[in-house]
């Protein structure tokens, strides 16, 4: 990296201090490139508080055990849908080399890492100096980690699908990077794009969903022609399917279903006084009334909140408008509208009959029920709108920018390096509507303030006078470096001071507006330490050589556990069901209370419904034995306190023939207890009824995963990269100003 | 650039000190919110 000093042209005024500049140029630089990551991890930090410190965080699907297992199953073979495919292989990879809550906390905080260093590094530098650039950066870090959507979602425990999440603007730059190249798009362009996945690829199915969401517009809209839009837009794809082959081959084969009838279910709901609408809006709106966060539907602070988020969808028109999102804006637009109009779909009559004819049409489409997934790029866009909101009240042109020896679009001017817009070459165009009304209405409105005039930036509206271009390409030359632009020559103190005030209060807006996520989730996210008798019969499990399923009793699959004995219960799935290295059978109909009463979607796993079938048949111990033996189960794990609720609740019948008169004590004629312990039971069913399952993975699951990690090793080889982007040019710091645009 | 870090900074730790402050206090409050006394528990409740 080098010093703007380097690079400085012949017409720049003599400055006493330029001497000092390059190097403190190079400092600003390194910070505003490392203030992302830093702001990431900060608000990590602070969301996660105490889930960081020993012990396991368990929530709703949030499960981690300790000696988290790498498997055969968890690689996705034995069956039933992969829905946590690779997540809990890589849980398991990890497990190998750090404990089991070690390896949860990581990956926890690698969501708000990446997600944070991502969209700061989507905002452009433009004309904003080090110190506009570093707060706009760290706004946009902030509200992509710290919103609505990110706090319901680790609420609702799904850390797999925010590390995809966490990776959407790290796809929107790879994409718009190889839309953006001179040449059409090959197998390297594919291999660069593969580091940006990634975290998608861990997350699994709902990570790829969102990932290819964004990614194929931003690739196919960013094309320089219509023939390389499509390339790129292959390369997109053809590098979403390589990484989703492990959780893909076993869903093609699994023969699980998706309950068209569950649309409703799981469906965007207001969470907010402001409707479904509102509140998916601004970025909230789960189905499930226990994730949303503490506080949050309180009116005052919804209200705030809609409005940072309308704010955000401002400052990204004008930096759209302004070119600040050369390559990726339109793919991130088209993909929040798409987004948004898939989760608000699921809150009309109309809109929910046609998710659920799609559904029935083909179970693939299963995902599209959980609406409010949808809105994780409207999230993307608004982060970045954030962004350049600061950017315009520094008073920044956010495309108008080159590199020293560049022009026009490149790879190296692609998102995550700095942005150059071709149409700083051009004149905009001409002012109308909104843009016409902001551009008339924000000079009267300065000059009534008696505030200096702007210098040629424009408003959020993004159009200039004609003849204003050059007026902005010459401001910079009346400037100190690192320093916001002024809104006019002399103006400097009052423009830096209003844009140091504005980004530093949308940078911590998102934190006082959500202050339910802060620490924990104020409360939620505490982690617990196993009760040694799982540790018991988890060593007794694994280390059973014999082949041969685990059945997980009372059939229900979700648990109120009160592990921290503070009176407090946890609702999880039930631990047991990753616990061990074999395949376990639960109940994977999904529970619903809504409105006073529960409705049931029906789970995926086709040997679940054997199960189920079984226990409805009510046969007798011995049989119920055979049967089970015949399924290829060897265990029967009981957990006693969950069965032992009062009558009337559905847990004796949930026991199935364990239930009754035969309960916990099934004797000579029924499976035999290896522990028998107060929170848990294990049966094992006789050696001679088991027959022994095939729950290994399959030829063409193991290729599939041959072939991803092989592709994976490759695309790092080929791109020199672990997930950034490879820096083929000049660092931000080493970007000459133009200080004349001829 | 300093005036901008240091905002931050001294924005972030009043704001984390007020609000460790009340969900220490309101902790109880939220958890009560999670249903309870149930064996057989649901995904969750629209």
């Amino acid at each position: 990296m080098s010093g703007a000093g380097r690079t400085r042209p012949p017409d720049r005024p003599a400055d006493p201090g330029a001497a000092g500049a390059a190097p403190r140029t190079r400092t600003a630089a390194r910070i505003a490139r490392l203030l992302p990551w830093a702001v990431g991890a900060a608000t990590g930090a602070l969301a996660l508080g105490p889930a960081l410190g020993p012990g396991f965080v368990l929530r709703y699907d949030m499960v981690a055990v300790p000696t988290p297992p790498l498997s055969a199953v968890t690689l996705g073979g034995g069956g039933g849908f992969p829905r946590a495919v690779p997540s809990d292989a890589v849980l398991g990879a990890l497990g190998l080399l750090l404990p089991g809550d070690a390896a949860q906390a990581l990956l926890l905080m690698a969501v708000f890492v990446l997600g944070g260093a991502g969209a700061g590094r989507l905002v452009p530098a433009g004309r904003a100096g080090a110190a506009g650039e570093a707060a706009a950066r760290a706004a946009a870090a902030v509200f992509y980690v710290w919103n609505p959507f990110v706090a319901e979602r680790l609420l609702l425990g799904q850390w797999a699908m925010l590390l995809g999440y966490a990776g959407l603007p790290w796809v929107a730059a790879a994409a718009a990077r190889l839309a953006a190249a001179h040449r059409p798009a090959g197998p390297r362009d594919v291999a660069r794009l593969v580091p940006a996945l990634l975290p998608a690829a861990i997350g699994g199915f709902s990570g790829m969903v969102l990932s290819a969401l964004v990614g194929l517009p931003a690739a196919v809209l960013g094309g320089r022609s219509a023939a390389r839009a499509l390339r790129a837009g292959g390369a997109v794809a053809a590098a979403v399917l390589l990484l989703s082959l492990p959780w893909l081959v076993p869903a093609l084969g699994s023969g699980a279903r998706t309950d068209p009838a569950a649309v409703g279910l799981f469906a965007a709901r207001a969470d907010t006084p402001f409707g479904a609408a509102g509140s998916l809006l601004s970025l909230g709106g789960i189905w499930n009334a226990h994730a949303v966060p503490a506080w949050y539907g309180l009116p005052v602070p919804a209200a705030c909140r809609l409005t940072l988020s309308a704010a955000a969808v401002v400052g990204w028109v004008w930096l759209v408008r302004r070119g600040g999102a050369a390559g990726y804006g339109a793919g991130v637009s088209v993909a929040a509208a798409a987004g948004l109009a898939v989760a608000l779909a699921g809150t009309t009559g109309p809109g929910q009959h046609a998710l659920s004819a799609l559904i029935g049409l083909w179970p693939g489409f299963g995902p599209l029920r959980d609406g409010q997934l949808y809105v994780a790029p409207l999230a993307l866009l608004q982060a970045a709108g954030i962004g350049g909101a600061v950017l315009w009240a520094c008073g920044a042109a956010p495309g108008a920018r080159r590199r020293a020896g560049g022009g026009g679009h490149g790879e190296r001017e692609a998102p995550g390096e700095p942005l150059i817009s071709s149409q700083a070459d051009s004149a905009p165009p001409a002012p109308h509507g909104f843009t016409r009304l902001w551009t008339t209405a924000v000079p009267t409105l300065r000059r009534r303030l008696r505030l200096p005039e702007a210098g040629g930036t424009g408003g959020p509206g993004g159009a200039e006078r004609p003849h204003a271009a050059g007026a902005a390409a010459t401001a910079p030359a009346r400037r100190a470096p690192g320093a916001c632009a002024p809104f006019a020559a002399g103006g400097r103190g009052a423009s830096e001071r209003a844009g140091a005030l504005l980004g530093a209060a949308l940078a911590l807006a998102p934190l006082a507006l959500l202050p339910g996520l802060l620490w924990g989730a104020a409360g939620r996210l505490e982690p617990v330490g196993y009760p040694p008798e799982w540790h018991r019969v988890q060593s007794l499990v694994d280390g059973d050589p014999r082949p041969g399923r685990v059945l997980v009793l009372p059939w229900s699959a979700y648990r109120g556990l009160d592990w921290r004995a503070d009176g407090r219960r946890v609702v999880v799935l039930d631990p047991a069901t990753k616990l061990f290295d074999r395949r376990t059978v639960w109940n994977d109909d999904l529970r619903v209370g809504d409105g006073g009463r529960v409705r049931v979607a029906e789970g995926e796993d086709p040997l679940a419904r054997r199960v189920e079938r079984l226990h409805a048949a009510q046969p007798g111990i011995r049989r119920y034995t055979r049967a089970l033996g015949a399924m290829g189960v060897r265990y029967i794990l009981v957990e006693r306190r969950a069965a032992g609720g009062p009558a009337g609740t559905g847990s004796e019948a949930a026991l199935g023939p364990l239930g009754g008169e035969n309960r916990f004590s099934p004797g000579a004629a029924g499976p035999v207890a290896v522990h028998d312990g107060a929170r848990l039971l294990l049966l094992e069913v006789p050696d001679r009824h088991v027959d022994p399952p095939e729950d290994g993975l399959t030829g063409l699951e193991a290729s599939a995963w041959f072939v991803t990690v092989g592709a994976i090793i490759w695309s790092l080889g080929e791109s020199g990269s672990s997930l950034v982007s490879r820096r083929a040019g000049p660092s931000p710091g080493a970007v000459s100003r133009k200080e004349n645009p001829t | 650039m300093i005036k901008i870090l240091a905002a931050c900074v001294i924005g972030a730790a009043l704001a984390g000190g007020l609000a460790f402050v009340g969900t220490t206090v309101a902790t109880e409050a939220s958890s009560s919110a999670e249903p309870v006394n149930r064996s057989l528990y649901n995904y969750g409740d629209r």
